[in-house]
């Protein structure tokens, strides 16, 4: 495209009161050689029709706009899909945010900058153009046939597309076919009501848009979303079209000096293709969780005492028909709940337990008062947890005359000589220590999700077939919880149900209606060639340049979610649909040869590179602010609101993620005469909100490596610093960027300013 | 200690069936506690009772005498936030206290149960009739004996002197009827208090004499009753206190005058004839009466209004415990202060059948004293002296 560029100044919001309006476009139409306009309310009728004047007569395509934050009036500023326009923060960051004392030609110096670099940005920008396969396959796969399984494939061909459900065992349903009744999912909220399972099971059968697949498990799932092809399998065998293990650099390397056995050596390589495979668009996971093992709890009797059970299997006995003790038959007239095996050492619930372990004590013991008007049903908790409108089916069940709750800690299960148990506890509401003597002891065990100790989703992935770093869900197929629920690791495939997190059979269903919809938007995302999440509807993709890779490999181990698969001769072979288009293969490449159209190292590079160094001006001080546009660039936007002042020496530059900062935009800094470089992106770690998992992660680590390289240089690596800001700190982000700059002047000017 | 579980669940469904409907919903926030002047550290009142309740354990209840020591001023059922009406769910206890230590049984289940109305009313409606069949007194007497005697020929007249027939049928119906009651209110205080004292933990063997008793503890415990000490504390149902301090005032105002006419008619009167018959309105016991008799009836007018007024907005259920003694005691009121007013207007008829209902009255309050509401008056009092008992220096606390 040949661009004609125009640019255009804002005076309204109080710019055109502080800025000395004049030098301001002087300096786009002087240095950056670009036509410059203002107007009092550009974001207007008036001040829009200037702009499409401009772009229906003169053909200007690519706009520079000099107004608001780029995260407002973005209608407004949008002149159709075939022009580039690209804003500069005169505002929130410049006129809003400017400090009390701060000194005008200061603040002049900063929109300036701010100028000049959104002029250097829309050089270096090109219209993204969408990657779009030849064909997209629409089906949807559904992993797992329980009532996740179900509804989520009740619920997607309802919508119209084409479902198979692939069920493990031999016939569908999963757990909740075994359960006499189940919790309310309407008011009053107090009656139990008959499994949906049933119901489940029949629209699956009514529907000609869902083919069941039982007895067969996937062996692996190739491909990407939109393209998936999944081999399937007879439960419980192996075949070499099972997945791969992961096999890293390093491991590959003692692989082919026969230093260590190739552990995938019978079954056949990650990137063969299967022309047996059936082809999928999007696949649910909804293998739902296991009964979680009791037994370590030798004080509860459990494995010991045959009237000590789990929920699981008293809810079998109680689908059976009248609940009767399993050690002689005897109709159960009292049964006590153990909520918590901590006894006197802890108030922990069992592992896994969530709040679903106390709903289903209280409807069990309606089941012991249903079977029996003068049964006694204890529940014995640490805890009652019954979120939402599950309170007044707690209520309903305290109000019953034969249900008696207490706080305890239960010590010790005894077995009687005639077959009852007693259950001696402590630390009770009634402020003594008892015995109860009962019929059965119902132990809360939890719901330990599928994914725990298998990859399950067998993915013929570089990264290996399981999903990353699960160990902080405790195993859960979940990847951020706080934003994002069915959003895992892997682009185009979704979790629900007890896989996620453990839920009762009502919250299953709508997270797997939840999950459907996710399924839906990826085909269509993919259909439109745009990235799915979290930048739904982004059209640019990341492209390479091949010629120049060194195979390092570096992006293919550094992508969060598994987008590149190497070919033969180790060259990343990039999957676009998964891609999530966050930039961490752009940030780890140090060939850096790759790049989106309008989001690439030498656009940030060329940047950083117009801002202006005065470098005979000791109180000057120029310091790059590289910041993630999630959350820590709404946060500079918010102190800018609320007049909190903001560091006028700082040049801030929004990124995709921290993850796509690549180290030679600090190295351009520095070798320009900046002073110092902060990067302000997400929390990390095992509470990270990072939107893409990983990325400010990998940028603390990378920044940790280039330290070093400015020690060399005979810097200081303080000059360099990541600080971890959520949007929520908006307060404390001026102090925050106050103190690093406090630092640097203290430091003094960078020493090779000016060569 | 470690005590072995095992809860009533008809004891569970008793309290509810009298009142204590709401006392499964308590979670044991303890703001009950927070607002009951009764409430202190360690013993959480009415808290713990609540989860007693709740849990069916009758055993530790029976022996509370902070259950007895509640006036039901009604704070705690206003502040619940849960709507367990923890005042109310205690009034549903003392209801089953009453008739756990009743004696006899039978005549204590008797007289708990609203569906056993017509026998609670027929049986001394009938004791009274039979006698006034023997007594062969039941034809209207003339005018004359009508106007001088009222109704102390109601039982009919005979001449022997030193015990009229009026005051030997009234003797042989209501001094049984009374020393049962005193018997058994006797028996079950007796009983309370042993199991109180159980409560204790005590290891002192201290008793305490007859005449400490009464001394230090019950006459302490009657003042601090007559003069409504606890009841002005109350908050939300202060309103309560004008109507129950009349009745009490009343009740002691009819007792005094009972004992005058007592004295008056059946030992002074053996001696000298003329204090037989009607005493004159310008007696000042005569006065007492009247004044005690229209106080009955306002106070007991109020406690009526206050109950009805709650149950009707504060969704209060309405219970046969509450409303039996109010009853009761209307129906004394009414139909003495109407028996003397007919007689007054020379209604002669009229006049002897509301005596006759007064009399049915009376010998109800009498009989069931000891197993409805108006045990308080026996099981409260006895309370409040253990309180002074478990309070004083003789009993060893901290055990």
């Amino acid at each position: 495209m040949d661009k004609k560029y125009g640019a255009f100044i804002c005076t309204g919001c109080g710019i055109g009161d502080t800025l000395d309006i004049g030098a301001l476009s002087g300096v786009v139409s002087g240095e950056m050689k670009m036509s410059c306009k203002t107007h009092e309310f550009l974001c207007g009728a008036e001040g829009r029709a200037l702009i499409e004047k401009d772009i229906n007569e003169e053909g200007v395509n690519s706009v520079v706009i000099g107004a608001c934050s780029p995260r407002v009036m973005q209608d407004e500023f949008n002149f159709g899909g075939d022009k580039i326009s690209v804003r500069a923060n005169l505002r929130e960051q410049v006129v809003w945010a400017k400090a009390e004392d701060a000194k005008a030609d200061f603040v002049l110096e900063l929109a300036s900058d701010n100028m000049r670099m959104a002029c250097a940005q829309i050089k270096k920008t090109e219209l993204p153009e969408p990657y779009q396969l030849e064909t997209v396959n629409k089906k949807i796969l559904v992993v797992g046939g329980g009532v996740a399984g179900l509804t989520a494939a009740v619920e997607a061909a309802q919508t119209g597309y084409d479902v198979t459900i692939v069920e493990k065992s031999d016939a569908l349903g999963g757990f909740a076919k075994q359960w006499r009744k189940q919790l309310p999912s309407r008011a009053p909220w107090t009656d139990l009501e008959t499994p949906v399972v049933g119901s489940l099971l029949k629209s699956v059968e009514a529907s000609d848009k869902i083919t069941v697949k039982t007895g067969t498990e996937v062996a692996r799932i190739a491909g990407a979303p939109g393209a998936f092809e999944v081999t399937f399998k007879p439960a419980g065998t192996s075949g070499e079209w099972d997945a791969p293990a992961k096999v890293g650099v390093d491991e590959q390397d003692k692989i082919d000096k026969g230093l260590m056995e190739d552990p995938n050596k019978e079954f056949r390589k990650y990137t063969d293709k299967n022309s047996d495979a059936e082809g999928f668009g999007s696949v649910i996971l909804a293998t739902g969780w296991n009964p979680a093992d009791v037994s370590e709890y030798a004080h509860l009797g459990y494995g010991q005492f045959k009237n000590v059970v789990t929920n699981v299997e008293f809810e079998q006995l109680a689908a059976k028909g009248k609940i009767a003790r399993p050690s002689d038959g005897k109709p159960v007239e009292s049964v006590a709940f153990v909520q918590s095996p901590g006894g006197a050492e802890h108030d922990k619930d069992f592992p896994y337990c969530n709040s679903v372990t106390s709903l289903v004590a209280l409807k069990q013991a309606r089941y012991v008062r249903e079977d029996n008007a003068n049964a006694k049903a204890y529940i014995l908790y640490q805890h009652m947890r019954t979120p939402g409108n599950m309170e007044l089916f707690y209520k309903a069940a305290q109000n019953d005359d034969g249900v008696f709750l207490t706080k305890a800690n239960v010590m010790q299960v005894t077995e009687e000589s005639d077959g009852s148990l007693s259950v001696a506890v402590e630390n009770t509401l009634l402020n003594e220590n008892m015995n109860i003597n009962v019929d059965m002891v119902v132990l809360a065990a939890g719901m330990v999700p599928t994914t725990k100790d298998a990859p399950i989703i067998n993915l013929a992935y570089r990264q290996g077939p399981a999903f990353l770093d699960l160990d902080i869900f405790d195993g859960h197929a979940d990847s951020h919880f706080i934003c994002f629920p069915y959003e895992t690791r892997r682009t185009g495939i979704y979790a629900c149900g007890g896989v996620r997190k453990s839920m009762t059979v009502e919250e299953t269903m709508d997270d797997a209606t939840g999950a459907a919809l996710k399924a839906i938007q990826c085909l269509e995302s993919v259909d439109r060639g745009v990235a799915v999440h979290p930048r739904s509807g982004d059209k640019s993709y990341p492209e390479f340049f091949f010629q120049r890779c060194t195979q390092c490999k570096r992006c293919t181990e550094e992508c969060p979610f598994g987008a590149l698969d190497d070919d033969e001769k180790g060259t990343p072979l990039p999957n676009p649909t998964r891609c999530r288009r966050c930039g961490t293969c752009m940030g780890a490449c140090p060939e850096r040869i790759i790049g989106f159209k309008n989001y690439n190292v030498d656009m940030i590079g060329s940047m950083v590179k117009a801002i202006e160094v005065p470098d005979d001006d000791e109180e000057k001080l120029r310091i790059l602010a590289l910041v993630c546009e999630n959350d820590a660039y709404p946060a500079l936007d918010m102190a800018g609101m609320r007049r909190l002042g903001l560091n006028n020496l700082v040049r801030v530059i929004p990124v995709r993620c921290l993850g796509s900062v690549n180290m030679v935009w600090i190295k351009d800094a520095m070798s320009a005469g900046m002073d110092g470089a902060i990067l302000l992106g997400c929390k990390y770690g095992d509470d990270y909100q990072c939107h893409f998992v990983k990325g400010s992660e990998i940028a603390n680590k990378r920044m940790d490596n280039i330290g070093e390289t400015l020690k060399s240089l005979g810097l200081e690596t303080a000059r360099v610093a990541t600080r971890q800001i959520a949007i929520s700190d908006y307060d404390k982000v001026p102090e925050i960027i106050n103190e690093f700059v406090e630092s640097i002047v203290a430091m003094g000017p960078n020493p090779f300013k000016g060569f | 200690m470690t005590m072995n579980v095992n809860p009533d669940l008809s004891f569970i469904k008793f309290l509810k069936s009298a009142g204590g409907d709401t006392l499964k919903k308590c979670y044991q926030c303890a703001t009950c506690s927070v607002v009951c002047p009764l409430s202190s550290d360690k013993k959480p009142f009415p808290r713990k009772e609540m989860v007693w309740a709740q849990w069916g354990l009758k055993d530790k209840l029976i022996g509370d005498p902070d259950i007895l020591l509640c006036h039901q001023c009604g704070d705690c059922t206003a502040y619940c936030p849960r709507g367990a009406k923890p005042g109310d769910v205690l009034g549903a206890i003392r209801a089953y206290i009453y008739t756990y230590y009743g004696f006899p049984q039978g005549l204590a289940k008797l007289a708990s149960n609203g569906k056993n109305l017509p026998l609670l009313i027929g049986i001394p409606a009938a004791v009274i009739l039979i006698m006034w069949l023997i007594s062969g007194g039941m034809h209207l007497p003339t005018e004359e004996v009508f106007t001088k005697y009222g109704f102390s020929q109601f039982f009919g007249h005979w001449d022997f002197r030193w015990l009229s027939k009026n005051v030997f049928f009234i003797d042989i119906i209501f001094l049984p009827a009374a020393a049962l009651a005193l018997f058994s209110a006797y028996k079950g205080a007796s009983a309370m208090w042993q199991k109180m004292n159980e409560g204790l933990n005590s290891d002192s063997n201290f008793r305490p004499s007859c005449n400490q008793f009464v001394l230090d503890y019950l006459w302490p415990a009657i003042k601090e009753t007559v003069l409504h000490k606890r009841f002005n504390e109350c908050g939300v149902n202060i309103d309560r206190v004008k109507g129950h301090l009349p009745l009490l005032l009343a009740f002691i105002g009819l007792f005094i005058v009972t004992t005058y006419g007592f004295i008056r008619k059946d030992l002074l009167g053996v001696f000298i004839p003329a204090l037989h018959g009607v005493i004159p309105q310008y007696d000042p016991f005569k006065l007492l009466a009247n004044v005690s008799a229209i106080a009955l009836i306002i106070g007991i007018g109020i406690l009526w209004a206050n109950r009805a007024n709650m149950e009707e907005k504060k969704g209060i259920v309405p219970t046969f415990y509450d409303w039996f003694l109010i009853g009761e005691i209307m129906a004394v009121g009414v139909t003495g202060l109407g028996a003397e007013l007919l007689r007054l207007a020379d209604f002669m008829t009229v006049a002897y059948v509301v005596y006759y209902a007064h009399l049915v009255s009376v010998l109800m309050l009498f009989l069931y004293m000891p197993y409805t509401k108006f045990a308080h008056l026996v099981y409260r009092t006895v309370a409040m002296a253990f309180e002074k008992y478990r309070e004083s220096g003789f009993v060893n606390k901290g055990a």
